[in-house]
């Protein structure tokens, strides 16, 4: 019963880590990145470059975070910029995006499924149960990265001028605020985050080209669902894995993979523009 | 000296078609304009096009000189432009303080500025931190023209701005803007449909019917007929 | 007796659709491809025939993303799933049950039903009042997934990851599965363009480019669509049945979401909206990727991938898209004369009584209509009768409510509280499209028509719900009531029939939304702010219209209007709103005097009953 406890929240904080960049380019750019997986992957194998070069475990997700978040302004200012008229084929021109990082990395690093040593080994006795201690660890990791995004939009200028943004565009424009610019500072720390989740969930995982793309579709269901906000996504993060933990427990693990997907497209036949005001 | 604002021929429209024919018109530093004219008749698009959220067609803008007509919208801003729309004015969700910082390109000087905004409308000060949305509409309407205020602007655009407002708050707006012209010399170009508040503050008129100037001059006892004859139904 | 009066001399460069010429180049290339394909065999080695069997599968696939995505609009990642569907059905029956003509009719009848059921399902789920096509497009993310994953955990009933093999297929040789594949593909081709060309084929295209217009011109486009897809499975799930048929390999990824995706990008790269280039997309990248994947392994994908990035950013039109415009060039490099534009159309008028010269029965009547958002009243207590022969005046102040209280005539599903009755019958919640069948048009203020689709093929599609469009042919004459036809050659738009509809100025444009508007023979017009951006000549033949109109044929129009001369002109009654409630309903003479009337438009803060801000 605990460890069913402990998979949920350690469930939903990974789901949370994953989804958190592609919600924060959904709300403010109001498209979606496909590409997204294909950041994930280039974090992954960041932290699998930064355990080769002997540097301690700690800085990959940084480091992941500054290749993604690089690659991510790149792209936003060669592709993505000329497609926010056109959401459906952001959509495709993002995929074909991702397919092309994917290649790229494919070239470099083989096609091989590689392993990046987990950075904290073991497990911890949490309330007669011995968990592992690196999930564990994700939780504050995912409360550290709502923590310093809730900081930066809520405290600093460069916030306050992405939520006037997200608000009404052109008055932010009126008001001086270069639009443009804070859409490439968004997607470029969009796609650092979702490297940096790729960093983060390799000891978990194995590497391989196509590592992201498992987990795409359900971080944009989660997405979808929530509208736009953080916390809704958290909350969604949480029921919806949770689901997810419990069915795969109990029915089956194919079929628990499907529940994210499944019962988010109820959710949103139900309230089509997400539960952000619910 | 040169021209505050200066539009020559400008036209512009929506998809295809125009909206705004060939207007030229000049405000000189310091001085208040007012363009009245019936709804629909394009003197919203007119501002929109200056401030280039609708391209123009052909013609130019001119602030303080400089060619701005197809300078984008956030740019405006660095030639002394200031703009207070009719519409989705404000960041409802903001709070009162949130808006007003947004006047402002940096915090540096906001809480000094802050002391004038409690000069111009203390009702202001005294709700910072609610949500603007939550305002009476006429304090919005105050808010807005402190957001515009705030920045020392060298010309300040403003759009039926006493559109819903009781007698009182309209004077008193009508005071703060002379006011800040007088010791300030900001310029203004005041779109309204409100006659008496409108002629009591600006140097000079115009008449915009269907995207064109149809009458132009020196705001005069007589102007409020003159212009009555143009709004006729 | 109808009248034909023909419209524009027939163009002889033109061969277009409809045209005898078009059919018989058709016809022509048709036979060229079927004799290729029956003579294939004699000149492919058996490596390629292996190859191209498998892609003409592939193609009639594609064709049917295209179909939905190109020609109508809805981007769709799960047409594999029905390709699975009816590939596994084949796979299962005769694992289970062994090889027979009974088992292969078993065989197919589950694959046709499976997919129809699960498209009709599908198409429930994605196109309802209000759905908005990012959802569609989610769905159709999660239906593969979900077959796959059902897949997945069927143990040996489906394989689960292997899938299936080395169950009993069909037996026939090489050289015939390329020609039963290969017909089948130039068969599917030529019914679907045959279909797209046709009347009710433009249905589609108009859907796409408008959504909204067409369910104002009484078109259940939700029905439409679910219709579309659930024929867009079958195609696929046969597809996919020969695929596996073929191949005697049933696999998951046949159903994927990795597969729905190629699909869509071979339409992409092809030419979308094109059929052929979904086509010739298909057979390029499965020929490509068979020969250049072993040869230059990961380049090849990126290649691909680079290349529809291109494409989707700068070069939408796909391959097929960009050679068009090449020979569009060309053409007008090397030709003097302008391309040909008309396919020659012919008007007819369509034959109505006449209208009852003093007929004034009331068809609209609005009792205590209010609309507010949360605490936010928008209109309240708005009640009004209109009558046949009356031309009604909405005037107001910014904010008053005037396109609000259309929009509750028109859709039943709008207003919070209160009645509306069309021509005697209560509009409850109905949808627009239903409405439009009481006897309601509405033209909107921006003018709303099919920008792809020429002039006539926008009145065509206005004629849908009066005259059921040929699925097969593409009409030659144009039947239009007599108010439309007299619109179309007022304006000058019966010399431009032929026309994209976005190549038209503005005026025209909103004489053909009038056109299309009158073309559903409505009892009741509204109109919002129809004068805006006109010129003054524009103005006047506008007005004289609309007095005709509403004289001759007894229509009641409700028209919303800033322009007050124009409204003193032609008006026989003006209603004024002000903050949401009627403030004046009378003559022309008794408001436009009105001294409440001067108020509301000079601003002059009003003491009034609502309650002003601040």
């Amino acid at each position: 019963m605990i460890t069913l406890v402990l998979d949920i929240i350690t469930t939903a904080a990974i789901l949370f880590i994953v989804a958190a960049g592609l919600l924060i380019v959904f709300g403010v750019m109001k498209i979606v990145n496909f590409a997204h997986a294909s950041f994930i992957t280039v974090g992954a194998y960041a932290a699998l470059v930064t355990s080769r070069f002997g540097l301690p475990p700690v800085l990959a997700p940084l480091v992941a975070f500054l290749a993604g978040g690089l690659l991510g302004a790149a792209t936003e200012r060669i592709v993505v910029r000329r497609l926010y008229r056109r959401p459906l084929d952001a959509i495709l021109a993002t995929w074909g995006l991702g397919i092309v990082i994917g290649q790229l990395v494919t070239l470099a690093f083989g096609r091989e499924v590689q392993f990046v040593p987990t950075p904290i080994s073991g497990t911890l006795a949490l309330l007669g149960v011995d968990y592992s201690l690196y999930r564990l660890l994700l939780v504050p990791a995912a409360l550290i990265i709502a923590g310093l995004f809730a900081g930066l939009m809520n405290g600093t200028r460069l916030g306050l001028s992405t939520r006037a943004v997200i608000m009404n565009e052109n008055l932010a424009q009126g008001l001086g605020i270069d639009s443009t610019r804070v859409r490439l500072i968004t997607f470029g720390i969009g796609c650092g985050l979702a490297a940096a989740a790729g960093a983060l969930i390799t000891p978990l995982a194995s590497v391989d080209p196509n590592m992201g793309l498992a987990w795409l579709i359900g971080a944009f269901m989660l997405v979808m669902v929530s509208g736009g906000s953080l916390l809704t996504l958290g909350l969604s993060c949480f029921v919806l894995g949770g689901l997810q933990v419990v069915a795969s427990t109990f029915i089956s693990p194919i079929l628990g993979g499907l529940t994210i997907a499944v019962l988010a497209a109820v959710a949103l036949r139900l309230r089509p523009q997400g539960f952000a005001r619910a | 000296m040169t021209a505050m604002l200066e539009l020559t021929e400008l036209t512009s429209g929506y998809g295809s078609s125009p909206v705004v024919h060939g207007v030229s018109l000049q405000i000189a530093p310091g001085e208040i304009f007012a363009l009245v004219g019936k709804n629909g008749m394009g003197k919203s698009s007119l501002l929109k096009t200056i401030l280039s959220f609708l391209p123009a067609w052909g013609g130019t803008v001119r602030i303080n000189g400089v060619d701005a007509t197809d300078l984008p919208p956030h740019r405006k801003r660095a030639l002394g432009l200031a703009y207070a729309p009719q519409e989705q004015a404000l960041f409802q969700d903001l709070s009162v303080r949130d808006n007003l910082r947004l006047g402002l390109t940096g915090d540096r000087s906001f809480e000094a500025r802050l002391a004038d905004v409690s000069g111009w409308f203390p009702v202001l000060t005294a709700r910072l931190s609610q949500r603007a949305g939550t305002l009476s509409g006429g304090e919005q309407k105050m808010l807005i023209v402190a957001r515009g205020l705030i920045a020392e602007p060298r010309l300040l655009l403003l759009d039926e701005v006493t559109e819903g407002l009781q007698p009182s708050v309209v004077d008193r707006l009508s005071e703060v803007l002379a006011t800040t012209r007088r010791e300030r010399g900001t310029a203004m170009l005041v779109v309204e449909q409100h006659l008496p508040f409108v002629l009591g503050l600006a140097d000079r008129f115009a008449v915009f019917k269907r995207g064109e100037v149809v009458d132009t001059g020196t705001v005069e006892p007589d102007s409020a007929a003159r212009i009555d004859e143009h709004m006729r139904l | 007796m109808p009248d034909l009066v023909p419209a524009i001399e027939a163009k002889p460069a033109a061969a277009l659709p409809g045209s005898p010429r078009a059919f018989l180049r058709v016809a022509a290339a048709t036979t060229a491809a079927a004799a290729l394909i029956v003579a294939g065999p004699w000149v492919l080695d058996t490596y390629a025939v292996n190859l191209l069997v498998r892609a003409f599968f592939v193609a009639i696939a594609a064709l049917t993303v295209d179909v939905l995505w190109g020609v109508s609009g809805t981007l769709t990642f799960g047409q594999s799933a029905f390709f699975g569907i009816g590939g596994y059905a084949l796979a299962i029956v005769f694992s289970q049950f062994g090889f027979g003509p009974g088992e292969a009719l078993l065989a197919l009848t589950a694959a046709v039903g499976v997919a129809g059921v699960v498209a009709g399902l599908v198409g429930w789920l994605s196109f309802y009042p209000g759905s908005t096509p990012l959802y569609a497009s989610v769905i159709s993310l999660v239906l593969p997934i979900v077959v796959v994953q059902i897949l997945y955990s069927g143990g040996t009933f489906t394989g689960s990851s292997s899938g299936l093999v080395g169950f009993e297929s069909f037996d026939l040789s090489l050289e015939n599965w390329f020609r039963l594949s290969g017909l089948a593909m130039i068969a599917t081709l030529l019914v679907m363009w045959i279909v797209l060309r046709s009347d009710a084929g433009r249905v589609l295209g108009a859907m796409r480019d408008n959504d909204e217009r067409c369910s104002y011109l009484g078109i259940d486009t939700a029905r439409v669509r679910i219709g579309l897809l659930v024929v867009a499975a079958l195609i696929a799930a046969l597809a996919g049945f020969g695929y596996v048929g073929f191949g005697a390999v049933a696999a998951p990824e046949n159903a994927g979401f990795v597969f729905g995706t190629q699909l869509v990008v071979m339409v992409a790269l092809g030419g979308r909206g094109s059929l052929i280039g979904a086509v010739i997309g298909a057979i390029v990248i499965e020929l490509a990727s068979a020969y250049l994947s072993s040869s230059l392994p990961f380049v090849w994908e990126l290649i691909v991938g680079v290349a529809f990035v291109v494409v989707i950013v700068v070069l939408p039109g796909g391959l097929l898209g960009g050679l068009r415009d090449l020979a569009g060039v060309v053409r007008r490099r090397v030709a003097a004369t302008p391309a040909p534009v008309a396919a020659p159309v012919m008007l007819r008028t369509v034959q109505r009584p006449a209208a009852a010269p003093d007929c004034n029965d009331v068809v609209v009547e609005v009792s205590d209509l209010s609309k507010h958002f949360g605490s936010l009243s928008v209109l309240s207590k708005i009640s009004f009768k209109a009558r046949q022969g009356e031309l009604v005046s909405l005037v107001g102040p910014n904010g008053a409510g005037k396109t609000t209280l259309i929009r509750c005539l028109a859709d039943g599903r709008e207003r919070s509280d209160g009645s509306v009755r069309i021509a005697g019958h209560s509009i409850e919640r109905l949808s627009a499209d239903r409405i439009v069948g009481l006897g309601l048009g509405r033209k909107f203020q921006a003018a709303s028509v099919f920008e792809t689709l020429s002039v006539a093929d926008c009145l065509r599609v206005a004629r849908v719900r009066n005259e059921r469009p040929s699925f097969i042919e593409a009409s030659p004459v144009l039947a239009l009531p007599a108010a439309s036809r007299a619109v179309v050659e007022s304006s000058g738009l019966i010399e431009r029939l032929g026309e994209e509809a976005r190549f038209l100025s503005h005026g025209l444009k909103q004489a053909l939304e009038l056109a299309m508007v009158l073309a559903l023979e409505p009892q009741v017009l509204l109109l919002d702010e129809p004068t805006a951006g006109l010129t003054r000549a524009e103005r006047q033949g506008f007005a004289d219209i609309l007095t005709a109109l509403v004289a001759r044929d007894r229509l009641c129009v409700l028209i919303i209007e800033h322009d007050l001369d124009f409204v003193r002109l032609i008006s026989s009654r003006i209603i004024v709103l002000h903050q949401g409630r009627i403030a004046l309903d009378g003559s022309v003479a008794e408001v436009v005097d009105a001294p409440l009337v001067r108020e509301i438009y000079t601003g002059r803060p009003v003491s009034d009953a609502g309650g002003a801000s601040a």
